[in-house]
């Protein structure tokens, strides 16, 4: 199958939580399914390659989120890609900053890019702990990880949930995450593609333009089974 | 009950009772605290032991270093001793108030514990404000962390001490202004605000377990800590500045140090089960990061100990941070509550790895090899480590 460019979005601004693991686990499984990958790292200041098939952005500090949301909008490229179908995951403060705006380090509403139809708000209190949601079609594994974050999400009619919450907050409002197109939003980290591999294979699959066959691995299945047990009885 | 859960709860009962307690029992004589992500307990037995020259010091022994640890260690021991006391990160603001310290080290600030202490800018925000009329307390700060430095520079007396950062991914913006900070060698500044390194008064040179220390005016002295790797060295160096800054005779100091040959079980060899293991204290991805050079190389095997109590922070997700591709070339038994975490971890990372509940255990699966080493190195988190401990203290009192 065809080599997929896989665009690690400012991971020393968007990798606080582990989510750099989102694209090891890209990696991981690209290649149980044959597909070659190239993995690039941008940090700000560089410019944001525009024919990538799969960008890549996860969670980080408050002052951190600020920083790269400016640094995206002045870039425009992720906006641009994202508009002609390219497959986007965004964690947490990453996931925030796609939507209309979110709140700073001071709790001011900022400016977001747009690419996704939410709004996020500080939630009263934060919300710590793991997350357990229902997926929808195709996905067909409850979706598991981990969440920590201080944003209440609503979301605007172009936009679906990833989710309904099975335990835990996600959004703050029953649903978990968002998705509209090719671009997906979540709070899980864990992270989200190692312990969700169907997700990792439905980006994969929108950046091939084809669908993949699962494939199944012990050692992730014994976790998840773990994780779920733990939070669902 | 464990290791230092005791302390936890005499120190409640103490607070209780007289809630002004700490600074009651602080009053001049808290020579000086400790705090840090990573390196605090061994920099805080490092320094007590060097300040010892000068008369007696009482310290924390078990690592407990909230307020009821801190109050209970005050509470033990000779009344006019001097205290040199670990702190918390989080508590650290509170206790700095109420004890008034003559000196006060900051080591290093990375990512840890996340699900509780909040992120590094937080921690970082809330020592700047604790130091800003610290008029009576000299900050002994690492100059080469961005995050320490920010949170020190403007208070009354500060000497920095350039004792090194290894892992950079939490400070790599600007505490200030929110950009990227440009990195030279072990120079860093923010291109847009202009905040950068100070210069430091005090220099760590480790070469391989060969540590200088040089100071103003072509002081230099020679550490030859027992305590193995870079960080520990860099946790000497801070140590023997803060007694300069308490007027002891930094010689002595480093002597003294080098007597130091476990801390609250570090790098301790002891007995589980069948195994001879070396403990090893791994909870973060910064300490990780220079822990993979103190194990012996690949092919030789290594046990993994992944929990995820309170005290261990309660998301494992920072093991995605830890370099693990380091141990490729060897088989890594994963063992722990999170184990299974750990083993989808070494999964992609493309480390041979084995998940065993109990590697102790008599006819546990071991990897080839591994029953046959002289020692085994084992690296736990923090409530893990002390549960092997705490396995090998009973172990040897029933063979005694």
């Amino acid at each position: 199958m065809s080599d997929i460019l896989v665009v690690s979005i400012y991971p020393t601004l968007l990798g606080t939580y582990g989510d750099g693991g989102n694209v090891l686990a890209l990696h991981h499984r690209a290649r149980l399914h044959g597909i070659g990958v190239e993995v690039i790292e941008v940090e700000p200041g560089q410019a944001v390659p525009e024919s990538a098939d799969l960008y890549v952005l996860g969670g980080g500090e408050d002052s951190a989120q600020t920083a790269a949301a400016d640094a995206l909008r002045t870039d425009g490229a992720l906006i641009r890609a994202a508009d002609s179908g390219a497959a986007v995951l965004a964690v947490c403060a990453g996931y925030q900053l796609l939507g209309e705006y979110f709140p700073d380090a001071t709790s001011t509403a900022t400016p977001g890019l747009g690419i996704l139809d939410i709004r996020t708000e500080r939630l009263p209190k934060r919300a710590v702990g793991e997350l357990a949601a229902t997926a929808k079609d195709p996905v067909t594994q409850i979706l598991t990880g981990y969440e920590n974050h201080a944003g209440g999400t609503q979301l605007g009619p172009d936009a679906t949930p990833l989710g309904a919450v099975r335990s835990g907050i996600g959004n703050g409002n029953g649903s978990e995450g968002a998705t509209s197109g090719h671009v997906i939003g979540t709070y899980l980290h864990g992270p989200c593609l190692a312990r969700n591999p169907q997700l990792a294979d439905l980006l994969l699959g929108w950046a091939v333009g084809a669908d993949l066959n699962f494939i199944e691995e012990p050692e992730v299945t014994q976790l998840r089974e773990e994780r779920l047990r733990t939070v669902l009885g | 009950m464990g290791r230092g859960e005791g302390m936890v709860i005499g120190g409640r009962v103490i607070l209780k009772l007289a809630p002004n307690a700490i600074e009651e029992m602080a009053r001049d004589r808290v020579a000086a605290l400790v705090s840090a992500t990573n390196g605090k307990t061994s920099t805080t037995r490092l320094l007590a032991t060097a300040v010892e020259q000068a008369g007696p010091v009482i310290s924390q022994h078990t690592g407990a270093n909230m307020t009821s640890g801190v109050a209970v260690t005050l509470a033990s021991g000779d009344p006019l001793a001097q205290a040199v006391l670990e702190v918390d990160e989080a508590y650290l603001p509170a206790i700095f108030r109420a004890t008034n310290p003559r000196v006060i080290i900051l080591g290093n600030l990375s990512r840890d514990q996340l699900d509780r202490m909040n992120e590094v800018a937080m921690v970082a925000r809330r020592w700047r404000d604790m130091l800003a009329d610290a008029t009576a307390t000299t900050v002994v700060a690492n100059a080469d962390d961005p995050s320490i430095v920010w949170a020190a520079r403007h208070a009354p007396n500060v000497i920095w001490v350039a004792a090194g950062q290894v892992w950079t991914a939490d400070s790599a913006v600007c505490l200030d202004c929110g950009a990227l900070l440009r990195r030279e060698g072990t120079t860093w500044q923010c291109p847009r605000c202009g905040f950068a390194r100070p210069t430091p008064q005090w220099t760590l040179e480790y070469v391989e377990d060969h540590t200088t220390v040089r100071g103003p005016g072509d002081q230099r002295y020679d550490m030859r800590l027992q305590l193995p790797g870079r960080f520990n060295a860099a946790n000497g160096a801070l140590a023997l500045v803060a007694t300069v800054v308490m007027g002891l005779d930094p010689a002595e100091s480093a002597r003294r140090m080098a007597t130091v040959e476990s801390v609250s079980g570090r790098y301790a060899v002891v007995r589980v089960g069948e195994l001879t293991i070396r403990l090893l204290l791994a909870k973060n991805p910064a300490g990780w990061s220079e822990l993979v050079d103190v194990m012996p190389p690949a092919p030789t095997p290594v046990i993994v100990t992944i929990n995820s109590n309170a005290a261990d922070g309660r998301d494992p997700s920072w093991l995605w941070d830890v370099p693990f591709e380091r141990l490729r070339g060897r088989v890594v038994v994963a063992t722990g509550d999170r184990r299974r975490d750990l083993a989808v971890r070494l999964l992609h990372a493309e480390v041979d790895h084995v998940v065993i509940e109990d590697p102790y255990a008599p006819a546990a699966p071991l990897p080839p090899g591994m029953r046959d080493l002289e020692v085994v190195d084992c690296a736990a988190t923090y409530t893990a480590f002390h549960h092997l401990r705490t396995t090998a203290d009973r172990q040897a009192g029933q063979r005694s």
